[in-house]
């Protein structure tokens, strides 16, 4: 496949006055799973319904595979497959029907819908569920087949739009699980969340987004490299004291130190790697039997905050 | 071959089908939709209790019969029948995509939203296609038995039904292409059906003197008329009501040659009025 499969260029959209989406641009790189973050009302769903024909532009392009949504739908969306928001299924229809329906609606032969159907209600845990009809199934279950629906043409395109929203925390498991398989997979990915540590945990690359404006773009890694902020949770065998807790307050560098457990701490700690392994020393030289001593997965949503806030 | 070249080659191979393939493929679930339904079964039961009150009615009374008069009594109901089918079939057929969030799942798919309304009217059509077909071979049988002969303007009755079903059909797509909620929708096909147009008619016909003959309720009756021999025609009466003044009744009659280019322009604009809202719309909720 020639260029990049997504390319958004000075994308808006305006509702009776209010800008959703202003002038955004963005390139999603091929075989990536790009995280798209941003607070609600960020503009994230906007776009991904723009990308998926839901929505129409108020201005700018949007191209999948080099075709564009807005002038050509119908062969844009053809290497993509899709799920936006909650959607909600033909409740007189099984899991197998439903793909069969979108199947043929692609274009798909009954063999390759029933060789298809099987892996992707496999991936999504759904098998026993196949002959099943829709109408009574939970809400983790819908977004099961949801993201079964999503792969079953074998799409060089995913968009996922808050895979895990309003799911509970074993539906959520289950679908961070499914997202964790995809990755693994040969698909660009991209996916709208406002969970950071979903994004940071499954993505490659990310796009963070307020007020319909993109502020920030790159891989994981540059973004959190560029986080100079760390959230730092420390457990250790000693019980947390309030002397104790003063005592580490006191440390140069410590910041936004709060008890988060017995013998559990967390702290804001400015700096890199070497600055990391100096405080943990600081620590020990206190007295503390460090059991573990990590990086709590927010860096991620140092920056984020950060940016929001400088976008306000 | 790597999964990986699996994947690109099976793409690679496949080629979306055309409008039309994907127009046959959304009938054949639409379809699917209401042999599952509790609409086809309901109104198949409203069907039966219509079909055996007027066979009960029939066959007590002691009139002389003909094959098209027995077909005439039928038909005299079959509007009511249209008027509830083109409600349950096509009322909420696109706003209930919107509304129940299907179109979610449908429309981030590769294929136009013409292929997804004209799909969804051939079902509903198909539907309703049924429904008439079964009354009226009940129809048609009850004129063998009952008026000892075939009626042939019986079929032609049917005909006309089946065209007064696909214009209301059309009718109810149009109002569901802009209509919010499912509900609002089903209530305002049934309501403009069964007694508004009804009553635009009558205040043109009978008290103002203008022929409705615009009118696709008006042009629908042409589908009981059509079963009397001879075709009744349009008739003026003057009543006496006293201290010299006389009330003028006014009995208009729909022209079948008429009555059929009206109801094909109902369905063909609906239709396509409903297609460009369809179009225009967002699923923005």
């Amino acid at each position: 496949m020639l260029g990049d499969p997504i390319v958004i260029q000075s994308l808006t959209k305006d509702f009776n006055g209010f800008r959703a989406v202003d002038d955004l641009s963005l390139t999603v790189r091929q075989g990536s799973f790009l995280g798209f973050l941003g607070p609600n009302g960020a503009g994230k769903t906007t776009t991904i319904k723009i990308l998926t024909n839901l929505l129409s532009a108020s201005g700018g392009s949007a191209s999948l595979n080099g075709i564009d949504v807005v002038q050509h739908p119908k062969e844009a969306l053809a290497q993509v497959g899709a799920v936006v928001e909650t959607p909600e299924f033909y409740p007189y229809l099984t899991p197998n029907e439903t793909l069969a329906y979108l199947g043929e609606i692609r274009g798909m032969s009954k063999e390759d819908i029933s060789r298809r159907t099987k892996v992707v209600l496999e991936t999504v845990k759904m098998t026993e569920w196949a002959d099943k009809r829709i109408g009574k199934f939970s809400k983790g279950m819908k977004q099961r087949v949801a993201i079964a629906q999503a792969m079953l043409h074998e799409p060089s395109v995913i968009i996922l739009d808050e895979p895990t929203s309003g799911l509970d925390p074993r539906g959520m498991y289950e679908v961070r699980e499914i997202l964790s398989e995809l990755k693994k997979q040969d698909y660009t990915i991209f996916m709208s969340s406002h969970l950071l540590n979903e994004v940071q945990e499954v993505c490659s690359d990310v796009a963070l987004i307020n007020r319909g404006r993109l502020l920030k773009t790159g891989s994981v890694e540059e973004l959190l490299e560029q986080a100079s902020v760390k959230r730092i949770e420390v457990r250790t065998i000693q019980q947390m004291s309030g002397e104790l807790l003063n005592s580490i307050s006191k440390i140069e560098g410590v910041q936004e130190l709060r008890a988060s457990g017995e013998n559990q701490f967390m702290f804001s700690l400015t700096g890199k790697d070497q600055e990391q392994a100096q405080m943990l020393l600081r620590l020990q030289s206190l007295g503390l039997n460090v059991v573990s001593y990590k990086e709590s997965g927010l860096a991620l949503e140092s920056l984020y905050m950060s940016l929001i806030k400088d976008s306000r | 071959m790597s999964e990986t070249n699996v994947n690109a080659a099976s793409r690679a191979a496949r080629e979306l089908p055309s409008d039309l393939q994907q127009v046959g493929v959304v009938a054949k679930y639409d379809i699917m939709k209401y042999l599952r339904s509790r609409r086809l079964l309901g109104m198949l039961i409203i069907e039966a209790i219509v079909l055996i009150a007027i066979t009960a009615l029939l066959a007590t009374s002691n009139n002389p019969k003909t094959a098209d008069g027995v077909v005439g009594q039928y038909a005299g109901f079959a509007t009511i029948l249209i008027v509830i089918g083109a409600t349950l079939f096509g009322g909420d057929a696109i706003v209930s995509e919107y509304q129940g969030r299907t179109g979610y799942l449908l429309f981030p798919n590769p294929i136009k939203k013409v292929s997804i309304i004209v799909g969804k009217f051939i079902s509903s059509v198909a539907a309703m296609v049924l429904i008439l077909a079964i009354y009226y071979a009940i129809a048609l049988v009850a004129g063998l038995v009952m008026g000892n002969g075939f009626s042939t303007l019986g079929l032609a009755s049917l005909g006309l039904a089946i065209l007064y079903g696909i214009s209301a059909l059309a009718v109810a797509f149009l109002i569901s292409s802009f209509m919010k909620g499912t509900a609002g929708s089903l209530i305002l096909t049934f309501a403009l059906f069964f007694f508004v147009l009804d009553i635009i008619s009558s205040i043109m016909g009978s008290l103002g003197g203008i022929k409705p003959w615009f009118l696709v309720n008006f042009a629908g009756t042409s589908l009981s008329y059509v079963t009397t021999d001879p075709y009744p025609v349009d008739t003026i009466q003057s009543l006496d009501i006293g201290a010299g003044q006389s009330m003028t009744f006014y009995y208009f009659y729909p022209d079948v040659g008429l009555s059929i280019a009206v109801m094909a322009v109902y369905a063909v604009v609906a239709l396509v009025l409903a297609y460009l809202i369809f179009r225009r719309r967002e699923m923005s909720a």
